[in-house]
């Protein structure tokens, strides 16, 4: 039942996005300047400064390139909620036989679908270009992708439940995401912060995302990144089951507050 | 059998003060202590104004809305504590434009919804054909849905809610914007399902409505129940006094004497 779910939300996005075909055209030219941009602040920087060992705009194109993921998949469940709620379609989406951390979920798998092949173009850039450097670890790499897409998803049914009770999730999405993007390790190494800042970086999940990226790209053996795929691990243990609660309780705190379509 | 009961349900709706900028709470009782009791197969209308608490009412039998007080049952199941298991049987015709996605076809949206609502793929086919002919939707069904006429929606809505088969369907104002044939139409469309063993909740302001097709009439006044009668009842010409109610400061004696006693 739930993969016929899957299939559904999947073309009805997908019939949408092709019968809006400007906007893909246009995300689609942001992604190339972005890469232009990254390799020009790298060529500025020059070949000298390598972070974490490995030359600048690999270490940026890793650093950006699975942040913004990770940050466009959260924002997905924010966009499912906020979109619906404009269209006006929240309401009649919440009377289905379909629970609401579903409903959300699947309209922001959808959505991860398209962030997924942005992130295979930088990926496909960094494997491109610095090919000898490599020494990736799939099994590494794999578990992380999975673990921070999981943290992800908790981070994103957050926002997705103020989005429902505050209606402005997206703000505290912003400062969140921007907070996020500064201390997390996406531009420089996190040990160039203030001490105290480093450890506010540690306890956000998308720091351990990133050097374990990195760690499973260069390092070359699940070994090496095994510390940070536990904390990595531990962190989806305890947020997916909180953003499931979370989610689910400022729907029905909507429905007994008659706020539900509110926008 | 009971299929929905109401006891002494009450909602309001809270305009919070933000912290101490604002003080007080705007409060609006919308339904006040309503009781009913609704059997399978039953067409009950909800009649009244604007604001008598029509669509609160139906919003709380599809758990859009929770009560603050009393309780809502749906096939015995309390709305509070059973919201997924009330809403696999309840359909809420909802027809606004808003609320359908534009670019997508009519047999499009109703297959996405079909999902949703469980059905299996291979009958979802089955399904939306049969739902597309029963509401005569069948010819536009290629058509893009921010292309149909506002009739057109109001019957969409009608096949997007029983596209489940729920056992209780919830009708707000179907007829609006519907002209006197297509009106007729849904009318026996709406017996139809009566006939069927569906339940249907049907609010309206339209007294003729109302009286035509529904077999209770429940009337609605500022969030009270303040009849619930048979709609043949309803026809008398007593029970058509409740809407007519003047406040004037004075009264010429040319309406006086235009005015039975």
């Amino acid at each position: 039942m739930i993969i016929d779910k899957i299939i559904a939300v999947i073309k009805k996005d997908a019939i949408t996005a092709l019968r809006y075909r400007n906007g893909f055209v246009i995300s689609s030219l942001s992604q190339i300047a972005q890469l232009a941009t990254f390799y020009y602040l790298a060529r500025a920087v020059g070949p000298q400064f390598r972070p974490e060992g490995m030359p600048y705009f690999l270490f940026l194109l890793i650093g950006t390139g699975f942040y913004t993921f990770l940050l466009a998949g959260t924002h997905n469940f924010l966009k499912t909620i906020q979109e619906s709620q404009q269209t006006g379609t929240l309401e009649v989406l919440l009377t289905t036989a379909t629970p609401a951390a579903v409903l959300v979920s699947l309209g922001a798998l959808s959505a991860f679908g398209e962030d997924l092949l942005q992130l295979a173009v930088y990926i496909s850039a960094g494997v491109f270009l610095f090919a000898p450097a490599l020494h990736m670890s799939v099994i590494a790499c794999l578990l992380a992708f999975v673990f921070s897409i999981l943290s992800a998803f908790a981070v994103g049914l957050f926002a997705a439940g103020l989005q429902i009770s505050i209606h402005k999730g997206s703000a505290v999405l912003w400062v969140l995401g921007s907070g996020a993007w500064l201390m997390s390790g996406t531009l420089f190494p996190v040990e160039a912060l203030p001490k105290p800042v480093q450890m506010v970086a540690y306890v956000i999940p998308f720091t351990h995302s990133l050097t374990a990226m990195r760690l499973g790209m260069l390092g070359g053996s699940l070994a090496a990144v095994a510390r940070e795929l536990g904390i990595l691990a531990v962190f989806a243990l305890i947020l997916v089951p909180t953003g499931i609660m979370f989610f689910s309780w400022m729907v029905r705190q909507a429905r007994q507050n008659g706020t539900l379509s509110f926008y | 059998m009971n299929t929905v009961v109401f006891e002494s349900v009450h909602k309001v709706f809270r305009q919070r003060g933000f912290f101490f900028l604002q003080k007080s709470e705007a409060e609006t009782h919308a339904v006040k202590g309503i009781s009913l009791t609704v059997s399978a197969g039953e067409v009950l209308g909800l009649l009244g104004p604007n604001g008598s608490g029509k669509s609160t009412t139906l919003k709380l039998i599809s758990t859009m809305l929770l009560p603050d007080r009393g309780e809502v049952r749906v096939q015995g199941l309390d709305t509070r504590g059973h919201g997924q298991e009330v809403r696999r049987r309840v359909g809420f015709a909802v027809a606004s434009e808003r609320s359908f996605f534009p670019r997508l076809t009519v047999r499009e949206n109703l297959e996405f919804f079909a999902a949703l609502e469980n059905v299996r793929r291979r009958e979802v086919s089955d399904r939306v054909e049969s739902v597309l002919s029963w509401v005569s939707l069948i010819n536009v069904a290629g058509k893009q849905v921010m292309k149909l006429s506002s009739g057109m929606y109001q019957r969409l809505g009608i096949a997007r809610a029983m596209i489940k088969e729920p056992a209780i369907l919830l009708l707000d104002e179907p007829s609006r914007s519907l002209d006197a044939a297509a009106a007729d139409e849904l009318w026996s469309l709406i017996q139809e399902l009566s006939v069927r063993g569906t339940t249907v909740f049907l609010a309206t302001h339209n007294f003729e409505e109302a009286t035509a097709v529904c077999d209770r009439v429940a009337l609605l006044k500022q969030g009270e129940l303040i009849a619930l009668e048979k709609a043949e009842n309803f026809a008398a010409q007593e029970l058509r006094d409740f809407y007519l109610e003047i406040t004037a400061d004075s009264v010429s004696d040319k309406f006086r004497m235009g005015v039975p006693a």
